[in-house]
């Protein structure tokens, strides 16, 4: 049951504590799902693990040249987490109608509180997803990262879109027929900014960059905040029937 | 009334057209005849933008209402966006390749024009995905809201960022068009005609789609 209570049963909780508490029992239980199943961590990390393999084997075993590596690098280490995040997030939502489940979600869950929870998730995949990919991308790459913060930055504000953007989508698709395919098609358009945003930031960290970096991160921030406001509108709309 | 319409149209077009050709002197800077490309372009990438302002419109008006109506008008403006979308891209590449070279070459502005058009194709396909046409229209009016919220960062913010041989729009970031005065009057003459060509081609195939939709509720 996802409806918070207070422990002692007597105090009923503030409306916002009840909310967050909402939140954390979509979350909470979102995991424990996961850690059942393991269905999206296995399938983040290998498609991760197998499209970098991929494209360490491509380079070659010289790699690729400093200068043409901060050109080339930051867009594929973007390509590999976004084919991955759509790999991998889509299930959020799926799951629950393929399980039967969403209309329990429905009742026991505020739209507001499921799609925080089920941020909150896709977000600890997605930071998951980079912690993993990003050391190794760098490594097997020989990518020379000029600055270091700003990469985290980038990282942390891109994936952060990217898991927003995809849990909107994964909420619209999963009451679709071909969910798989199109959540790719769908996402694609919605998250190109957001990934042109990113690739620009990364060639600025790694030392590639034409000076665009400044204006990009507020761009990226800015992208941040329009999506999630439009997620926690529409989602109301896109959940309840 | 309609009849009218289409009439005083078909005429404003054609002045258009004439003005085009005959009255607007050759634009400095543009090889020679490549310039009457542009009276063209510009107004079906600025119907193709309304295409997508109006779709997100009716789709908000959907929401607040229910009704059908307005959902099958969102869907026939990104159709006809799509429609105005794609002739131009093709103009605009066949003036790229004229003038730049090549018809593709990912500039800021050919990369934007390309994603909203993979922004309407996969509205279309989040519409034949969904059979219930109340579930349908309730997502496709969702994700229309979602695409207008990154419009900004296509159309205005991405050109920005990155070097741009695509020439300055009329409406550019000093607010003063930087052409001559036969030019912009031709140019704003053919966007007015352009409009009303999409919404003239709207208003007819949104009856035509909903006498469609009226037999075939009336077979089943």
């Amino acid at each position: 049951m996802l409806r918070a209570t207070s422990t002692s049963d007597a105090r009923p909780l503030s409306p916002a504590s009840a909310w967050a508490a909402e939140v954390a029992a979509v979350f909470v239980k979102d995991w424990r799902c996961e850690f059942r199943t393991r269905y999206a961590l296995n399938t983040l990390a290998l498609f991760a693990f197998t499209t970098l393999v991929v494209v360490s084997i491509s380079l070659g075993p010289i790699g690729i040249d400093r200068a043409r590596g901060s050109k080339v690098l930051p867009v594929l280490l973007w390509v590999i987490l976004l084919f991955s995040v759509a790999a991998g997030l889509p299930r959020a939502f799926v799951q629950e109608e393929e399980s039967q489940t969403a209309t329990a979600l429905r009742l026991s869950a505020t739209p507001s509180a499921l799609f925080c929870g089920k941020l909150l998730y896709c977000l600890t995949l997605v930071g998951a997803l980079e912690l993993l990919v990003t050391p190794v991308f760098v490594t097997l790459m020989s990518l020379k990262v000029e600055s270091p913060g700003l990469l985290a930055v980038t990282l942390a504000a891109g994936g952060y879109g990217l898991a927003v953007g995809s849990t909107l989508v994964a909420a619209i698709i999963a009451q679709a027929r071909t969910k798989g395919t199109l959540f790719s098609v769908l996402a694609f358009p919605i998250l190109l900014p957001l990934l042109l945003l990113a690739v620009e930031l990364t060639f600025s960290a790694v030392g590639g960059g034409g000076g665009s970096g400044g204006v990009a991160l507020p761009q990226l921030l800015l992208y941040d905040a329009s999506i999630t406001v439009a997620g926690l509108m529409l989602f109301p709309v896109v959940w309840n029937p | 009334m309609k009849t009218l319409f289409a009439w005083l149209l078909w005429l404003w077009i054609s002045l258009v057209i004439v003005g085009a050709f005959y009255y607007a002197p050759q634009a400095e800077g543009f090889q020679d005849g490549s310039d009457r490309i542009l009276f063209f372009h510009v107004p079906m990438a600025w119907a193709s933008f309304a295409g997508f302002i109006a779709a997100a419109v009716w789709s908000v008006r959907y929401l607040m209402t229910r009704d059908l109506r307005h959902d099958r008008s969102a869907h026939v403006a990104i159709q006809l966006g799509l429609l105005f979308g794609v002739l131009a891209t093709i103009s605009g590449a066949i003036w790229a390749r004229i003038e730049w070279g090549a018809y593709w070459n990912w500039d800021p502005r050919q990369t934007s024009i390309l994603i909203s058009l993979l922004f309407y194709g996969a509205y279309l396909a989040l519409r034949g995905a969904v059979e219930d046409p109340e579930k349908r229209a309730r997502l496709a009016a969702s994700y229309a809201i979602l695409g207008l919220v990154v419009t900004p960062f296509l159309y205005w913010i991405m050109p920005r960022l990155t070097f741009s041989l695509h020439p300055e729009p009329v409406v550019n970031a000093e607010g003063k068009p930087k052409m001559q005065s036969e030019i912009l009057q031709v140019l704003l003459a053919s966007g007015v005609g352009f409009t009303a060509l999409f919404f003239w081609l709207h208003s007819v195939h949104t009856r035509i789609q909903a006498l469609a939709e009226r037999k075939s509720a009336e077979m089943e």
